[in-house]
């Protein structure tokens, strides 16, 4: 069965044609102009277990999609894909904080979407089954349940910092991971501002794990938000 | 009583010493009116008792007639000198306490957020001057002195009639040093708050039952109610300065995007509209390859038109009064790692070589404004730095900054330009290829605010052999705690990341 997204989109003309290119895609999709349209359209979908993933434009007519992420994550693990302008103080980090899944900052390729939505939607179906614990691309291949990291088939050896780190984006992979997130969850609560702790300890991963450090294929920087990596698929 | 006791025992001479010591006393006691009629009387008593012939105020002239007028001019002497002393120690004293508190009304209006908040220690100081309360009326600083609708903030209760005077003596533009006689009602002082320009509101000061303060605490009260008309003054100069720049800078804004849209926005827009133009009128007529490239041409001009509005934005926001930056630690590696990939599909003919120096330090920057630097300066060199020679991007530390420079191979910037380079809109000679020529537009000035607001410059260097390398670098500054390794917790595979969610 073809997964349902719902797009939450003011710009019509966006809207419409980000409509037709999912369809050609083979998704079903719902759009919604508004935030009340969107929880609407949520209610009503109760029944039938709702959309399988979300596409939540920032800005909208009566919000900035702030309530609604909180919303979604109190009801369903619904993946929340959130799609920004790029304007002066913009909540994606915060979102991405909060619980939504990956961002897109407009203008965006179609292409950029797509592969976004896919690792989102794989994601989705990773929270019942067992957590992925296995990637590889490019020579280099991470097994978490035997804690092993093979660059060209050789065991490289990691300091249990830098393969807590890894092992929290290979969790994600795919996806974008907040500074925040990193810290929180490889140091604790208490570092979430420490962010020269992520910087040294990236530097390092990335000497030991990318092929040129200078200009890296596999642990991507999102400037001001966080790290990503790349999804093995892509 | 003294000298009756030491009457016999000593001379006439020193018990007139002792009269005149009396009297000096009874001056530091007493008012000067008072010692000095006191020691008329204690003169004549000293000559009815003391001065043979005793009982009598017969005095031989020759031999103690000079002593009487000496002892009693001296007394006086003393008295007056006593007196003025006093009145100087008491005036100085008064003058301390003035100083002290227009000192303490200073600094209590230099605390304070607004020089509104004034009132408050204005009113207290001069109801206790007065012996009675203040009322004050401050009217508003925000329109200009002749709108004759002022608003007006009232602070403390007055009649009608004194808010009418109150209102009178705000109006009243005396120039400074001319004496408020007109409208000192006998039962209280009106004083106004005197700014250099004009009067900024009046105070009414109630004047306690009774008493009548000295003039001395009259002009006292006028220097605290000038003290504050001046701090209203100078805040709404301030007020009307920060104004008049943001309208400056709001003007320079606008002129930035409307020279955005007018030189960089058309073109880009022309090619798209003309390729989607032909895409939807002769979609029939052009075969798949054809229609492949008017799509592609589509693509690429519209990702450049959303990078110059990107660029524009940002330095129209640089512009900006009061920006926050978001300053984190940032690693030069990173910073330029994260382009590479972008610039990659920008670079087909794979002209593009990093070399970043091992271990260099962090810095502290807004990463998304310093990757835009590095993007736009990439960029550039990609378009104007020659048609196929390599374009270097370094990272290396030296004399406690990091320095980034992209460097290419190409024509180098030309002399005529050089100067006019970091201005937004100027644009390389005409001739060449037009791709090649098309303005960078704001991508430089954006390129050289970035390096500003992280109080660097932007530099362009001639490079021996040809060619234009443009640099410029950031303080390091001392990282704080640095992680240690054995502080970490191990990573227990049954806690889910997810789980957190």
């Amino acid at each position: 069965m073809s997964p349902t997204v719902l797009l939450i989109e003011d710009d019509r003309e966006l809207r419409r044609t980000l409509h037709n290119a999912l369809v050609v895609e083979g998704y079903h999709v719902h759009t919604a102009g508004s935030l009340a349209e969107a929880r609407a359209l949520l209610a009503h979908a109760v029944a039938d277990d709702g959309p399988d993933l979300v596409l939540l434009d920032l800005g909208l007519p009566d919000g900035d999609g702030e309530p609604l992420l909180t919303h979604l994550r109190r009801e369903r693990a619904t993946p929340v894909i959130v799609i920004s302008a790029r304007h002066g103080d913009d909540p994606k980090v915060r979102m991405l904080d909060g619980g939504a899944d990956d961002y897109l900052v407009k203008p965006f390729s179609l292409a950029e979407l797509l592969a976004r939505m896919r690792v989102a939607l794989r994601h989705r179906g990773r929270r019942l089954r067992p957590a992925v614990l296995r990637y590889a691309r490019d020579g280099l291949e991470i097994d978490l349940e035997a804690r092993q990291v093979l660059r060209g088939g050789a065991a490289v050896h990691l300091t249990p910092t830098e393969y807590t780190l890894l092992a929290r984006l290979v969790r994600s992979a795919g996806q974008v991971v907040t500074h925040r997130q990193l810290l929180a969850d490889v140091w604790g609560p208490e570092f979430v501002d420490h962010t020269h702790y992520l910087r040294l300890y990236m530097g390092q991963l990335r000497a030991k794990l990318e092929a040129e450090p200078a200009e890296p294929r596999l642990m991507l920087t999102d400037p001001g938000v966080g790290y990503r990596l790349v999804d093995s698929t892509e | 009583m003294l000298m009756l006791v030491l009457d016999g025992h000593v001379d006439l001479a020193n018990q007139a010493l002792l009269l005149i010591l009396a009297a000096a006393l009874a001056a530091i006691w007493w008012g000067p009116a008072l010692s000095a009629v006191s020691i008329g009387l204690a003169v004549l008593a000293f000559n009815f008792a003391f001065v043979p012939p005793r009982g009598t105020l017969s005095v031989d002239l020759h031999q103690h007639g000079l002593l009487l007028v000496a002892m009693m001019t001296v007394s006086w002497i003393i008295t007056v000198l006593v007196a003025r002393l006093k009145r100087l120690a008491m005036a100085a004293e008064s003058h301390a306490r003035h100083s002290d508190e227009l000192r303490c009304f200073g600094d209590a209006l230099r605390a304070s957020e607004a020089p509104m908040d004034g009132q408050a220690p204005l009113r207290q100081i001069l109801g206790r001057l007065g012996g009675g309360h203040a009322v004050l009326l401050v009217t508003s600083t925000d329109t200009p002195a002749d709108e004759p609708t002022a608003v007006e903030h009232w602070f403390g209760e007055g009649t009608d009639e004194e808010q009418e005077g109150l209102r009178r003596c705000a109006r009243a533009d005396v120039p400074h040093g001319t004496e408020q006689g007109r409208h000192g009602a006998a039962h209280a002082w009106l004083l106004p708050l005197r700014g250099s320009q004009r009067s900024h509101g009046a105070a009414l000061v109630r004047l306690g039952t009774g008493t009548t303060p000295p003039e001395t605490e009259r002009s006292h009260a006028q220097a605290l109610c000038d003290q504050l008309g001046a701090a209203l003054e100078h805040a709404t100069a301030e007020r009307a300065a920060s104004r008049a720049l943001r309208q400056a800078h709001l003007q320079s804004m606008r002129n930035t995007l409307l020279s955005a849209v007018a030189h960089d926005h058309r073109t880009p827009l022309a090619t798209i509209i003309s390729a989607a133009g032909a895409l939807h009128d002769q979609a029939d007529r052009l075969d798949a390859a054809q229609r492949e490239r008017l799509a592609a041409t589509i693509l690429d001009e519209a990702m450049q038109l959303a990078r110059i509005t990107d660029n524009t934005l940002q330095l129209a926001r640089l512009d900006a009064v009061g920006l926050d930056l978001i300053k984190d630690w940032e690693s030069p590696e990173e910073l330029i790692g994260s382009v590479m990939r972008r610039l990659r599909q920008r670079d087909p003919d794979d002209r593009l070589r990093v070399r970043v120096d091992p271990g260099l330090a962090l810095v502290r920057c807004d990463a998304v404004l310093v990757v835009q630097l590095i993007d736009n300066l990439v960029d550039n060199a990609l378009k104007h730095g020659g048609e196929c020679g390599p374009v270097e991007i370094t990272a290396r530390a030296l004399e406690g900054r990091i320095v980034i420079a992209v460097r290419d191979r190409g024509p180098g910037v030309p002399e005529g330009l050089a100067p006019r380079l970091f201005e937004p809109f100027s644009r390389g000679p005409q001739g060449g290829s037009a791709a090649a020529h098309r303005g960078t537009g704001v991508g430089l000035a954006l390129c050289r605010a970035i390096a500003r607001v992280h109080g660097g410059e932007l530099s362009l260097r001639r490079r021996r052999g040809g060619g234009a390398s443009f640099e410029f670098s950031l303080p390091v500054e001392p990282l704080p705690t640095s992680p240690t390794e054995g502080a970490s917790p191990e990573y227990g595979e049954g806690a889910s990341p997810e789980a957190r969610r």
